[in-house]
């Protein structure tokens, strides 16, 4: 890696870093990384082909096109295809069986984001002291 | 991001909503790990590849060495997998890699028709409106109109425009014209005009 590329790459991480949507983003919420990042270590883990997840991908970004021509204005979530090809391609796999998922989605939204997380810590919770 | 509703329907029957989505990942990933199938390390390091390390950055230090070395130019442009394997680039989604290359008389702009296939070793992750519908289809029907109304980019009456749909087959990007006026910069410096747009062919090198 040369300086500059160094350079941009925290320049780009910065970017990255800034609310709200921009052109240079590549991802406008944390879940469209990670879903991509899970596709990816799905592939690496040899789970499937890329070219079959691939198809599953425009095939689900097709049907929406389709709703679309007829007047069915879902909004456009690109990421939202993206794991629908994934859950796809991993149900063919046997890596996701039945309604496992739903189940699994209905307990997060169960669980508050700070379960157990409710009182206030007024200490700081590790010191590393002055020497 | 919308606040989750109260719905009869159960949440795969009608669209979802952005928390929805969210906590569908999240559970997606607890299964796989709980399967043994990925771990949370190997997904932690792939999303911290692909949002920080792996970024048009890359392309940008291949066209700078095309536009100073003319033996690897033609290499480039005869193989560009090969060609960036030779400095070290590649991986998914770039085992075939076709450049094409902007001329006086030709200006080229890629796109993928069917969703969103792109070089990613050399530009990184598309940007959100690389993977717009509106985008997809209408940089088809009228570049040179998109170009100039969308992108701010006017290309001459006189310069053929092609546009160069990416499969998962075959992914093209640009080899964008060296501006006048650089001959005294070198590789590093040069890399710093090439920007992402540039190699997607929906906007200019900088002028130094």
């Amino acid at each position: 890696m040369t300086e500059l590329g160094d350079a941009r790459r925290r320049v780009e991480q910065l970017l990255t870093e800034l609310p709200g949507e921009s052109d240079q983003l590549s991802f406008d919420h944390p879940w469209e990384l990670r879903a991509f990042a899970l596709a990816v270590a799905a592939y690496h883990a040899g789970q499937y082909d890329w070219s079959e997840f691939q198809l599953a991908l425009i095939g689900s970004i097709g049907s929406w096109e389709t709703a679309d021509a007829t007047g069915e204005h879902e909004p456009w979530r690109y990421y939202e295809h993206w794991l629908g090809a994934l859950e796809t391609t991993l149900s063919g796999s046997g890596a996701l069986a039945g309604d496992e998922l739903d189940e699994r989605t209905r307990t997060v939204i169960a669980t508050p984001r700070d379960a157990g997380h409710h009182d206030a810590h007024r200490e700081p919770i590790a010191v590393d002291p002055a020497r | 991001m919308s606040a989750p509703t109260s719905s009869p329907l159960p949440i795969t029957l009608r669209q979802r909503t952005e928390a929805e989505v969210a906590a569908r990942v999240k559970a997606l990933e607890s299964i796989m790990i709980e399967k043994g199938i990925m771990t949370t390390e190997a997904i932690d390091r792939l999303a911290e590849i692909y949002e920080n390390e792996v970024g048009p950055q890359l392309g940008a230090s291949v066209v700078a060495k095309a536009w100073t070395d003319p033996e690897f130019r033609t290499r480039l442009l005869a193989n560009a997998t090969e060609a960036c394997a030779e400095v070290g680039i590649g991986g998914l989604q770039g085992e075939d890699m076709v450049v094409v290359e902007n001329t006086d008389t030709v200006h080229n702009v890629i796109a993928c028709t069917l969703c969103s296939c792109y070089p990613w070793p050399v530009l990184g992750l598309p940007p959100n409106w690389y993977k717009y519908p509106a985008y997809r289809s209408s940089i088809v029907r009228a570049p040179r109109r998109v170009l100039r109304d969308d992108f701010g980019f006017d290309i001459p009456e006189s310069v053929e425009i092609r546009v160069w749909d990416s499969s998962s087959e075959m992914r093209y990007w640009v080899l964008p014209q060296r501006p006048a006026g650089t001959d005294s910069l070198g590789e590093a410096e040069l890399a710093e005009l090439v920007t992402r747009d540039a190699m997607i062919g929906t906007g200019p090198v900088a002028t130094p």
